[in-house]
């Protein structure tokens, strides 16, 4: 059994770039938006009420 | 989740560490955690009951004479030669261990030997980081008629542990491969958890307010690692380092979320090559070490005054279970150390390491809902395949089982000292005699963690790529972002401080 080399790997990803897709960008921004709009409401929260 | 290995994936299983295989046994890693913790934590409480089934444990004091540093952990048993107390610890350890190996289909032969000079070799590291010139804290010198010390506290042994794993696995990688069988540092870090729970319930009984504060501001705190860190580092990964989606959502998980489960469990949910999460997960623990030789330093120097937001910190900062509560654990005495030296205030023991254990539990029970998620996007959205439904199912199945018996010991202490107020002083002398086995299963965990680190085979296998990624997002981002929201939550709010 061959093992994949990490080398051989990184050498296939420069060849075949897999560009972002419209998907993973919405992945992307969607998730990361969510992310500090509950940080901000969560911290508010947590000033005004547990602290 | 069964994975579906791409064209070209041929990863020889045999040729992976034991930490990284696809569990093959009866039972899984983290039920075995579970079993043992609660078995230990069952025969502590036998004081409830007038019956003392663990005070024959060794523990290891601070100690200028070695003769001396070694008693059984109860006075009840303060007769008991240190030498058959040491023997007795390795011998119930190696049995219930032996049992664990059974059900996970490990060799026990191989098992038992392997296991017996890992012990040794730990026992040895604790008991060298307690040597009072390495671990006496100020206060103490003058106690122990000693003019000078490191002022490592007693958790120099988890840091002897690593440096003595790291060596071995660097220098002598075959006599590292001979151990295999007992490198499991997810086992041994999942038990001391479980174990652990008790241990923090105590603190939550007497401290009821600020414990549930904890909660919350944990469970608050844990948005940072899905929703903040892993969309720009798959980004960064994605775009200015060309990986391919296989590639950049392990390791943004791996990054992000909580190290190796993390990396493993997202791996299979995109069916990635078994291959991937495995490299990232190697990535994951080399940099746990780097993280654990530092921040928990750093912590102590900026952060000794704000104590409970350098917990919270180190959890969110430092992947893999076993390294962020290890590192915990160093950071809450270097910390309870500096903060007496520098202004006079003695925090009590636990609540930082606690803080962090939190933090770190959190992340982890979302870690099955996460890898359900990204499941569904990449098999509805990304890379869709005909006929294929994403079952929620697969959100038990990646739940890690050991919280449950976390939280079933937290809440049990926390029950009975309610029910039994009482009682609290021996459910403390309980906890205190469990607390002896946490400790040898943390050091465990460190030089297992050690074992793992075989950085000049990575270097082989051309890592440097993945680790430019990791470099990058770790110390120029997530380590910066987990300390505004460490602080954000937790500035202000600061453990009890030690009465009288």
């Amino acid at each position: 059994m061959t093992e994949p080399r990490l080398k051989d790997e990184i050498e296939r990803m420069k060849s075949d770039y897999e560009p972002l897709l419209p998907i993973e960008q919405k992945l992307i921004w969607f998730t990361f938006a969510a992310g500090v709009i509950l940080l901000v409401a969560l911290v508010l929260v947590s000033h005004a009420f547990v602290q | 989740m069964p994975t579906q290995p791409k064209a070209g994936s041929q990863l020889d299983p045999m040729a992976m560490p034991i930490a990284f295989r696809q569990p093959s046994g009866r039972i899984s890693e983290d039920w075995l955690a579970v079993c043992i913790g609660l078995l230990i934590f069952a025969l502590s409480l036998g004081l409830l009951f007038g019956v003392d089934l663990l005070g024959w444990v060794v523990t290891t004091s601070v100690w200028t004479s070695p003769a001396k540093a070694l008693v059984p952990a109860s006075k009840q048993f303060a007769k008991l030669p240190a030498f058959l107390s040491l023997i007795g610890t390795y011998v119930f350890l190696l049995a219930i261990l032996l049992i664990g190996a059974k059900a996970l289909r490990a060799n026990l032969p191989r098992f038992a030997a392997s296991f017996t000079v890992f012990f040794f070799v730990s026992y040895g590291c604790w008991f060298l980081g307690n040597c009072a010139y390495l671990a006496a804290t100020p206060d103490k010198r003058q106690a122990l008629k000693i003019g000078w010390s490191l002022n490592l506290t007693n958790e120099s042994g988890f840091i002897i542990a690593l440096l003595a794993g790291l060596l071995i696995a660097n220098l002598w990688p075959r006599a590292c491969e001979k151990l295999q069988e007992a490198i499991r540092p997810e086992l041994y870090i999942k038990t001391a958890i479980v174990i652990l729970g008790g241990f923090l319930g105590i603190g939550a009984l007497e401290q009821r307010q600020l414990a549930t504060s904890i909660m919350f501001l944990g469970a608050s705190a844990i948005i940072a690692a899905y929703l903040i860190y892993w969309p720009i580092v798959y980004f960064v990964s994605r775009r200015y380092f060309g990986f391919s989606r296989e590639w950049a959502a392990p390791l943004s998980s791996g990054l992000s979320v909580c190290g190796v489960s993390a990396a493993i469990a997202t791996g299979s949910a995109i069916k990635a090559r078994p291959f991937v999460p495995i490299m990232v997960s190697s990535l994951v623990v080399i940099f746990a070490v780097v993280e654990l030789m530092v921040l928990p330093f750093a912590a102590q120097h900026y952060l000794y005054g704000q104590p409970l937001a350098a917990g919270a910190w180190l959890g969110l900062a430092v992947k893999t279970d076993g390294a962020a509560v290890a590192s915990g654990a160093i950071a809450d005495s270097l910390i309870r150390a500096k903060a007496l030296a520098a202004t006079g205030v003695a925090y009590q023991p636990g609540w930082i390491m606690g803080v962090c254990t939190t933090v770190k539990v959190f992340i982890d029970v979302f870690i099955g809902v996460w890898a359900f998620v990204l499941a569904w996007v990449w098999s509805a959205r990304i890379e869709p395949r005909e006929g294929e439904k994403v079952k929620a199912r697969q959100i038990w199945d990646r739940f890690p089982k050991f919280i449950l018996g976390y939280v079933a010991t937290f809440l049990l202490v926390l029950a009975l000292g309610i029910a039994f107020p009482a009682r609290v002083a021996t459910i403390k002398a309980s906890m205190a005699e469990a607390n002896v086995f946490r400790a040898l299963f943390f050091v465990m965990t460190f030089l297992a963690i050690g074992l793992l680190s075989n950085f000049r085979k990575l270097w082989q296998e051309g890592i440097a790529k993945l680790a430019g990624v990791y470099v990058l997002c770790l110390f120029g981002y997530i380590i910066w972002v987990g300390l505004l929201i460490s602080w954000l939550f937790f500035h202000g709010v600061m453990p009890p401080v030690v009465k009288g």
